[in-house]
């Protein structure tokens, strides 16, 4: 049933359908309401789960390792800092191969102290053996919650549901929460592959000495790898079942276009509707949405890129020293290919600064003038920013 | 396993460490060539403590809240806690290792918190005597030594008289000592309880010289403990002019009727505690009091802290004056003083004083007292020299006649220091060389006392000397380095709640006040327990293999030797030095 | 499509009602985005909240810049904020005030309406004398100046959304509906 629904209840909902068993959370704007809906929803009796409260984000991850490795469903949720303080738990629970499902909420890095939309959290924690979804749309993000939970417990790792903060978080719009037998029929009771049991005790993630680590995080490796076929799978059934399918990557008139925009979050959402202006006054424009960064979909992002005569990646998010994340992983995709479009990086809207169909113009002005890429990102709508420096 | 681009399998098991197999198969025990043991040591504060209370067992059971048996691991060592409480100048606190990090811990002011809380829910000692030996003791004197020499011998099996000359016993504690350092109300009950032990105090019966020769008849042995009460003379013209008293007798009189008001000025010679004690009542009492010394106010051998309070109750002190006359001057009395000055370090590590020149000064006085120190009042109350035995101890003496019982000599004319505590230690020390003595012979006296002591210092343990438990302890004395102190964290050291300074002189009531429970249990949670387990688990908690095991015996846990690899951390994380790594013996 | 920018303070249900009125064109039919201003705003301090419509779905995903119409839920706020910043021309401002508010924060470029809300809110019970909920009764006065959503929806909007007082909130917005003032019929 279509309901006009808060980005975040969306995942409370998600999380609600897939009858999660333990879920454990420090609120931290701008995740606080998709937590506060879980714990009314666990106090009332609506979720059958047990809500751990705790001292701190690193902790909450903890009690998903302590609840994973019992073989429960479990979730969590956070952002920016929180992420940051959990790094260490994030490494342990892909090693440890455990299916914890995290929706966490894009918001900047402090400080400055910022509460608003920007990636650079969870793209800092892209070498965590996390994989990560990026979602534009409530009605995604609900459903990108549910596959989650699917996708996490066939490959045995964690998945990262992503979601802009406030353009996604706290925005209303209408979602369809489908039924609970629906739901059933797409994700069934978890069947955990590690599960502690007080009658067959066992040790777990104990010494791994170099005779097998390697081997260990090869298979890691090639779960990941794994998971980009399984995804489609499950796409392919939620999409029989919910009639909704998203695809690792989505192209929006790619078909013909010379110049590709390459978004992800919702970005995407204003750029479509950029293209579609721009596509009115004749403009040969398209958007390739990234949905799935980890694993990253190498293949699909070099098919449907390779004819565009340009490619520009627009960042919310920054890697000090280098440049836009995405930009350096399209970049890094293409590179094999004999012949490849030049990709131009932009970055926009860090620190949830808005990224406006003005914005996009300036973009697509300066995509059109530029012949060839400069190693450096674009930065659009910079103000004068002065070099600090020693003075001389 | 190999990666294929496009349709990658999934692993059918993954590739985590995980084991079933207990970590118990692997005995880490066959590794080890150093092993840790519970090792019990001693705290240098029982080796200070004359009467070798175990104190840091004490403080441990008194932060479980374990007051009565707290209670009686003093009696054990000494029959006056509630006096020895109050008034005890404490070289216990001298030497504690806490002194070293913060502050010493406050023992004496805990040893009278649970001597007041015995006596207040009117508790009944635990210690239960040894088999009664079929002999009688006769006791002379029932002042600080002779009640305890009876409390001892009573423990030790014997039938005690104590004949006391004045109408009540206490003698010294009743008598001499002002009521602000130890109310009757303290002092009663401790006598009470030994009298209730089976003990006869006969009051009013004074003894002569004869009973030593008679007393074969009725008693096996008999304990002098007369104290020790006359008073050297001044040796100074006009020292028997009226107006003149000697310090003891103004104290007893003090302590019978609270004395007359007095209200003019009275100069106090001497430097002792007496000396102090006689200031002080003469400051209650409405005098003007002024204490004249020959040394400096760092030699008297008055306790620190009474000297202090009494200079805050207003008591002046002449340091370096020395009388050399006293003459009369209408109704009063001028001295004349010679001014002294610092001479040569003398051979008992004192500085020695010496007239300086001809400086002189006189002073009027209403009112002169005598106190400087006193001697046996009779000479039979010391050792005969020309008995057939005659074994001096440390703090005793025992004699034995031709053809009597064995005299055993014990208090102020046989110890090294005129104190309580002493008199406990002397009349210890006496009791259990005399049960020797008659059990096994004067030979076996030396070496079962020496089985007894307490650290080097000499100090002796009842406990020790029943076989108790202080027996299984290391005679080393735990120093302030072996201490693990990461373990402690900075806690100022309680303060003494006090009558205001305003209300000190208006009375003789007590002026340390009673502190609570709280505040008790605070304060021992200071002590290190040096060389005791207090149970506190680090051992347990800090082994690395898990080798340390809970167990429902006294000490609640054990070594399991199995997988004790020796690492000593279990010795080193004790915070008190009461394990010790060994090395390993061949089996 | 259509933008309408909500002004408030903290704790004055501005983000729900521009919710509420979200809700009421959904059910009119309508695609709708409803979204507070993204700030760290706390009890008191001036709030805004947007409110996008449209027949068919709207992708864009930013701020609201140029709202067609404003609704001001304390007239206080007239002094401390300029409600009409970016409005385009000729759109309503509806004010929560008993007469139309003096004073030149506006020109002829916009229309003024008002409504005494906090009065209906009281008369008919919704919140504290200190602090009544004036969000339905905003919606009622709101549906009047627009002429949409329809009551019908607003009144199912109030039936499905609001926790309790359905029916003195459904009584609130129907007796803005009737009493709102100077707009243009």
């Amino acid at each position: 049933m279509k309901q006009v629904l808060e980005g975040s209840h969306a995942v409370a909902e998600a999380v609600r359908l897939a009858k999660v068993q333990v879920i454990s959370a420090y609120p931290i704007t701008p995740q606080t309401h998709i937590v506060e809906r879980l714990s009314d929803y666990c106090a009332d009796g609506t979720i059958k789960a047990r809500f751990l409260r705790v001292e701190s984000e690193h902790s909450a991850l903890a009690v998903m390792i302590g609840a994973a490795s019992t073989g429960m469903r479990t979730f969590t949720a956070t952002s920016s800092q929180g992420l940051a303080l959990m790094h260490e738990l994030l490494h342990w629970s892909s090693g440890a191969r455990l299916p914890i499902v995290m929706a966490e909420v894009n918001r900047a890095l402090a400080p400055g102290w910022n509460i608003w939309a920007d990636q650079t959290d969870s793209l800092s924690q892209r070498d965590t053996g996390w994989i990560q979804l990026y979602c534009e749309t409530g009605q995604e993000v609900l459903d990108t919650t549910l596959l989650a939970f699917r996708l996490a417990e066939a490959v045995n790792l964690p998945v990262m549901v992503v979601l802009d903060a406030f353009f996604l978080s706290h925005t209303y719009e209408p979602v369809d929460i489908p039924s609970q037998a629906q739901v059933d029929e797409f994700l069934p009771p978890i069947i955990p592959r590690i599960q502690l049991d007080p009658a067959n005790p066992c040790a777990l993630n104990q010494l791994s000495p170099p005779n097998i680590y390697m081997e260990m995080r090869y298979q890691i490796h090639l779960v990941m790898q794994a998971a980009l076929s399984e995804l489609e799978k499950f796409e392919g059934d939620f999409e029989r079942i919910f009639g909704r399918r998203y695809g690792a990557v989505e192209p929006f008139l790619c078909q013909d276009a010379e110049i590709i925009l390459v978004t992800s979050g919702t970005i995407t959402s204003t750029s479509r509707q950029f293209v579609l202006d721009q596509r009115a006054q004749g403009e040969k424009i398209g958007v390739l949405k990234v949905k799935l960064f980890r694993p990253f979909p190498v293949e699909a992002v070099r098919g449907y890129l390779k004819n565009a005569r340009k490619v520009g990646v627009i960042d919310r998010n920054f890697s000090f020293g280098a440049g836009g994340i995405f930009a350096q992983e399209v970049r890094a995709a293409l590179y094999g290919l004999a012949r490849r479009p030049p990709v131009f990086g932009f970055i926009a809207g860090l620190g949830g600064r808005d990224v406006t169909l003005e914005s996009l113009g300036e973009i697509l002005t300066r995509l059109k003038t530029l012949k060839r890429p400069d190693p450096e990102s674009i930065w659009i709508g910079l103000q004068e920013v002065q070099l600090a420096g020693p003075k001389s | 396993m190999k990666a294929k681009n496009n349709s990658i399998r999934l692993p059918e098991r993954l590739l985590i460490s995980r084991s079933y197999t207990t970590s118990e198969s692997n005995k880490t025990g066959s590794w080890r060539y150093l092993m840790p043991r519970y090792y019990e040591k001693t705290a240098p504060c029982s080796v200070a403590c004359p009467a070798a209370e175990d104190i840091g067992r004490i403080q441990m059971l008194n932060t479980q809240g374990f007051f009565k048996e707290a209670w009686d691991t003093i009696l054990v060592e000494n029959p006056f806690p509630a006096v020895c409480g109050r008034i005890c100048f404490h070289p216990c606190e001298k030497v504690c290792n806490r002194g070293r990090f913060d502050e010493a811990v406050s023992i004496r002011a805990l040893e009278r918190f649970v001597a007041d809380t015995a006596q207040r829910y009117k508790l009944t000692s635990g210690i239960e005597p040894m088999a009664f030996t079929g002999k009688r003791i006769a006791v002379v004197g029932a002042g600080p030594a002779g009640l305890a020499a009876a409390h001892f011998l009573h423990l030790l099996g014997y039938d005690c008289h104590v004949f006391e000359a004045l109408p009540e016993p206490g003698g010294i504690l009743r008598w001499g000592l002002p009521r602000y350092r130890l109310p009757l109300a303290a002092l009663q009950p401790e006598i009470e309880r030994i009298r209730n032990s089976g003990v006869s105090i006969y009051c009013g019966q004074a003894v002569g010289r004869d009973f030593l020769h008679s007393a074969g008849e009725t008693y096996g042995a008999v304990f002098m403990a007369c104290g020790a009460q006359r008073m050297p003379l001044l040796r100074i013209p006009g020292e028997d002019l009226p107006g003149i008293s000697e310090g003891l007798a103004f104290l007893c009189s003090v302590a019978q009727g609270g004395g007359p008001g007095f209200q003019g000025t009275a100069a106090v010679i001497g430097g002792g505690n007496t000396a102090v004690d006689v200031a002080r009542c003469l400051r209650r009492l409405g005098a003007r009091a002024m204490i004249i010394y020959r040394r400096r106010r760092e030699d008297m051998p008055a306790f620190a802290e009474e000297i202090e309070l009494a200079l805050l109750e207003g008591v002046e002190l002449l340091e370096l004056y020395a009388p050399i006359r006293i003459e009369k001057e209408g109704n009063g009395l001028r001295l004349t003083l010679q001014q002294m000055k610092i001479g040569a370090m003398g051979a008992d590590g004192r500085m020695r004083v010496v007239p300086d020149e001809n400086r002189i000064r006189e002073l009027t006085v209403d009112q002169v007292f005598k106190a400087i120190g006193f001697e046996a009042a009779e000479p039979w109350h010391v050792p005969e020299a020309g008995a057939v035995s005659h074994l001096k101890l440390r703090q005793a003496v025992l004699t034995q006649g031709a053809n009597s019982v064995p005299v055993v000599y014990c208090g102020d004319p046989v110890t090294e220091i005129q104190s309580v505590v002493h008199a406990v230690a002397s009349a210890k020390e006496g009791a259990m060389a005399l049960h020797v003595l008659l059990t096994g012979g004067t030979a076996a006296v030396a070496e079962t006392l020496a089985a007894a002591a307490v650290g080097p210092g000499g100090s002796l343990s009842m406990e020790a000397f029943l076989k108790g438990e202080r027996l299984n302890r290391s005679s080393h004395v735990v120093a302030y380095e072996e201490i693990n102190i990461d373990h402690f964290q900075y806690a100022p050291r309680m303060i003494q709640p006090r009558l205001l300074q305003a209300e000190r002189v208006a009375s003789f009531a007590e002026i340390d006040l009673k502190i609570s429970a709280g505040m008790a249990i605070r304060e021992a949670e200071r002590c290190f327990n040096c060389g005791l387990c207090n149970q506190c688990d680090n051992c347990r908690l800090f082994c690395p293999d898990l080798a340390v095991r809970q167990e429902d015996s006294k000490r609640g846990r054990r070594i399991d030797y199995d997988y004790c690899k020796g690492c000593g951390i279990c010795v080193v994380e004790c915070p008190r030095n009461a394990m010790v790594l060994e090395e390993e013996q061949d089996s | 499509m259509l933008e309408i920018r909500f002004h408030g303070r903290g704790g004055q249900g501005t983000v729900v009602a521009s919710i509420l009125l979200a809700n009421a064109f959904f059910k009119a039919g309508y695609y709708v985005q409803s979204f507070p201003l993204f700030g760290v705003e706390r009890r008191g301090a001036p709030v805004e909240a947007y409110l996008r419509l449209d027949k068919q779905e709207i992708l864009i995903r930013t701020n609201v810049y140029h709202p067609d119409h404003v609704v001001v839920m304390d007239r206080s706020i007239l002094q401390a904020v300029d409600v009409s910043k970016g409005m385009k021309k000729g759109g309503y401002i509806l004010i929560n005030a008993p007469a139309v508010p003096k004073g030149d924060h506006w020109n002829s470029a916009f229309r003024p309406a008002w409504v005494d809300a906090t009065r209906i809110a009281r008369d008919n019970g919704l919140g504290t004398r200190t602090h009544p909920i004036l969000n339905t009764a905003m919606m009622g006065a709101f549906a009047r100046v627009l002429g949409m959503p329809p009551m019908e929806a607003v009144v199912k909007a109030i039936q499905e959304e609001v926790p309790d007082q359905v029916e003195k909130n459904v009584q609130a917005a129907k007796d803005a509906y009737l009493a709102v003032e100077g707009f243009e019929i």
